[in-house]
């Protein structure tokens, strides 16, 4: 057994060490305890848990995804209080997992990763941090590393010129300043994607006036929430089938979204009239209707889920402005219909900083390969989780993995379970490296590549699932079970093995 | 005329931006008009503010058809650069006394029914008749308005705004032209049999029912202002010129229409054309202002403030 505080065995050679502490980094280690791998790290570069919703706080902030499918399996929890909870809610259970699961003893925080390069002799990857609290740099061992930052991990301001210009105060959605009273200030919020149609209907409340600036509308439905009954928290408590039904019922609603969502399917013209008739219910005057209608086939972008969006706009104290942004000045945004509009306070809601995709910090495989320079032409992995190369890597979130209508954990999950698969080769076997095969990535990536030119994300339109060449390294072209089917077997054959 | 790099053009436009509080509107000359001046320049500078507003709208329109994504950002750019240009002309006339703090200038009846129009069928007008009509809206009337206006205002920051207002508009006719040549592609006759099959499309026929006498009437509005009608048949000559300078621009079926009907349009003698069209004017003027359609809301976009 070893010593249950993490910093006595930092200095050892560790077994696994997972970078993150989001829902993908701690259930890693919860997949971990339970497969008895317990000789592993978790390095968190903030001071708490909760990865992207530690950060995202805004007002509003909630799931898009029923919290009754946006959770782990094997921690179901039966006090959800809404359909879709709030980023609060899913802070505190990601921070129930901690305790629940005794995970406290893995976690290093206040650790930032620099880089990480694997030593071709001892098949170790060597990690060097810093440590924000005492201000020193470290350098760590372990046989595996699981990079589990998430692809949400740095904000993204958007390229407007004279950014630095603007001398009012500047906040980012993912970067919430809780100390701002809006009451007596007129606001600027830059985007529409699915963080603003959150912040707007909280922000219209309070902000003295609110200006939306909006680049390109998105499809919006409308979001069914609803308070849980007290009675059903009773029932998944005492008959805990019962909410694994539900997840099962819902998991199955939102494969079937897929038929919409990812191809263009009789589906997706339904969906889009309903999303259509959302927006022809909810907003009557025809220009506006005109400015909000997206000329894109549904589902080619992220679809925004929410019925307080629409409303928001039309408050008295609210604008919606369409015209492209020319600039931006001392005292606000000037926008090429010739005026400039002033703030007191303009909110960022332009999303994250996903680039190729790499890790945040660099990494290096055999022979000092570096991620970074072999996926600038766009990311690729083995199903996802390994690159070849980069042995005793495993990578959550990885290229090719992401939903588009269905829970991002249940993808979540069976990396998770692959990993552990890996990883118990590895130790078990005594292997210095456990390496993807080339060749099999290569015939995994191209076909991917080929279903995924059948999918609406590939059907024009200009979004963060694509690079500046219009590469997908960021979807997965299938239903979640197609994926979770893929994952389920460790592919031994598609594996090269070294013997320490 | 040799097709311009659309895609260097883009840029172009983007580096090229300026705004209202570019200006000091207070600075010395607004006096600079005559009370001789002031009442006719007022109807003048509406006129000429509604036509950068309708144009605005039409490209707009264009910007929802436009075949390719750099061609829908251009004409999103010039959407939004027509707006400045009525949003200018509105500081102008402020400047000049000629609008209280948050008044418009009343569009004539003929403009309600354009806008109405616009309104209900802009974004269904085929991308080809727009693409040649908004340029040779540009060369004629916008053209012929603003040259006029310089010649006879001597207020230096009028000079000032036209410059930019100039600037912006040789780049709309650089792209406008140029789309003009693409749409010269490809087999003449399938261009002309699909050119007479939307014309036969009702909302293009009430279209040009309440075009002509818009066009008609803003014709003599200016001759009435002491414009002289060589400089009209001067501009209408130039569209002439430069659209169809190519083999390629010359096929474009729509460029042959709108040409024949700018030039008629132009010339008073042609009694065929005039009489049904004056009558359209005079009934147009005679629609009780309750019955005229209620503005869009595209319309509440105007400003003459510089900050907002």
């Amino acid at each position: 057994m070893n010593d249950p505080t993490i910093n006595n065995r930092i200095n050892q050679t560790l077994d696994v060490i997972i970078i993150g502490a989001g829902f993908s980094g701690l259930g890693m280690a919860i997949q971990l305890q339970q497969a008895n791998i317990n000789n592993i790290a978790i390095l968190e570069r903030d001071k708490e848990v909760g990865g992207c919703w530690r950060d995202n706080q805004y007002p509003g902030a909630a799931c898009d995804i029923p919290s009754n499918l946006y959770s782990f399996s094997f921690a179901p929890n039966p006090n959800w209080s809404r359909a879709y909870s709030s980023s609060h809610e899913i802070l505190n259970y990601i921070k129930s997992l901690v305790s629940d699961f005794a995970l406290q003893r893995y976690i290093r925080f206040n650790t930032n990763v620099n880089d990480i390069t694997f030593d071709d002799n001892t098949g170790l990857w060597i990690i060097k941090t810093d440590t924000k609290k005492i201000g020193s740099s470290e350098t760590l061992k372990a046989r595996s590393v699981v990079i589990a930052s998430g692809p949400l991990a740095n904000c993204s301001f958007p390229n407007i010129p004279g950014l630095e210009e603007y001398k009012g105060h500047k906040i980012h959605s993912a970067r919430w300043d809780h100390e701002v009273d809006f009451s007596d200030k007129k606001v600027a919020l830059v985007g529409t994607g699915a963080s603003a149609v959150q912040i707007i209907p909280e922000l219209v409340q309070t902000a003295k006036h609110l200006t939306v600036f909006q680049r390109t509308p998105a499809w919006v439905l409308p979001r069914l929430d609803a308070e849980t009954p007290p009675w059903i928290s009773t029932l998944f408590r005492k008959i805990p089938g019962t909410q694994k039904l539900t997840r099962q019922a819902l998991f199955a609603l939102h494969e079937v979204g897929a038929l919409g969502l990812i191809w263009n399917s009789p589906l997706t013209s339904i969906m889009q009239r309903v999303a259509l008739k959302h927006l022809q219910h909810q907003v009557k005057d025809s220009w506006m209707q005109r400015q909000l209608t997206p000329n894109f086939r549904i589902g080619c972008k992220r679809v925004l889920m929410s019925s307080e969006y629409y409303p928001a706009l039309q408050q008295p104290n609210c604008k919606l402005i369409t015209w492209p942004i020319a600039k931006m000045s001392e005292k606000g945004i000037r926008c090429v219909e010739g005026i400039e509009h002033q703030f007191d306070c303009i909110v960022f809601a332009t999303g994250f900083d996903i680039g190729t995709q790499t890790a945040p910090f660099s990494v290096k495989g055999v022979g000092g390969r570096d991620l970074g320079e072999d996926w600038k032409r766009g990311a690729q992995a083995y199903k996802s989780i390994n690159v070849s190369g980069y042995p005793n890597l495993f990578l959550t979130f990885g290229p090719n993995s992401g939903p588009g209508h269905n829970s991002a954990l249940v993808y979540v999950e069976s990396q998770l379970h692959y990993a552990v698969q890996g990883i118990q080769r590895i130790l078990n076997e005594g292997l210095a490296r456990l390496d993807v095969r080339e060749r099999a990535q290569e015939k995994y990536n191209i076909q991917i590549q080929k279903r995924l030119t059948k999918t609406n994300w590939n059907s024009g339109c200009k979004s963060w699932y694509l690079t500046k060449d219009g590469f997908n390294a960021t979807m997965f072209p299938g239903f979640a079970t197609q994926y979770s089917a893929q994952m389920r077997q460790f592919e031994d054959k598609d594996y090269l093995r070294v013997s320490v | 005329m040799a097709s311009i790099d659309l895609e260097k053009m883009r840029q172009k436009i983007k580096c090229t931006q300026w705004a209202l509080v570019d200006f000091d509107w207070e600075s010395p000359g607004a006096d600079k008009i005559t009370a001789e001046q002031w009442p006719k320049l007022k109807t003048f500078m509406a006129d000429l503010m509604w036509i950068e507003h309708v144009g605005a709208r039409g490209f707009a329109a264009l910007a929802k058809s436009a075949p390719t994504d750099n061609l829908r950002e251009i004409y999103t750019y010039f959407h939004a650069e027509e707006q400045r240009h009525a949003n200018a002309e509105m500081a102008l006339m402020k400047r000049w006394g000629m609008l209280d703090e948050n008044e418009s200038p009343v569009p004539s009846a003929n403009l309600r029914l354009v806008i109405e129009w616009l309104e209900r069928y802009a974004d269904d007008t085929p991308f080809n008749l727009l693409a040649t009509l908004i340029p040779m809206l540009e060369v004629t009337l916008d053209g012929a308005l603003c040259k006029y206006l310089l010649e006879t205002v001597e207020d230096p920051l009028c000079h000032e705004v036209f410059a930019k207002i100039n600037d912006d508009e040789s780049r709309h006719l650089g792209v406008g032209f140029s789309v003009m040549e693409m749409q010269g592609k490809g087999p003449h006759y399938i261009a002309f049999i699909e050119m007479l099959g939307r014309l036969l499309d009702p909302r293009m026929m009430a279209g040009a029912l309440v075009y002509f006498p818009l066009l008609s009437s803003m014709r003599d509005n200016l001759i009435a202002m002491g414009m002289q009608e060589e400089k009209l048949y001067k501009t209408m000559d130039k569209f002439k010129k430069i659209g169809g300078r190519t083999a390629q621009g010359r096929r474009n079926p729509w460029f042959q229409l709108l040409h024949y009907h700018g030039t008629i349009m132009v010339d008073r003698s042609n009694h065929f054309y005039h009489m049904p069209v004056d009558m359209l004017v005079a009934l147009s003027n005679k629609i009780p202002q309750r019955l005229l359609p209620s503005q869009p809301g595209w319309v509440a976009e105007l400003t003459h403030k510089p900050t907002a």
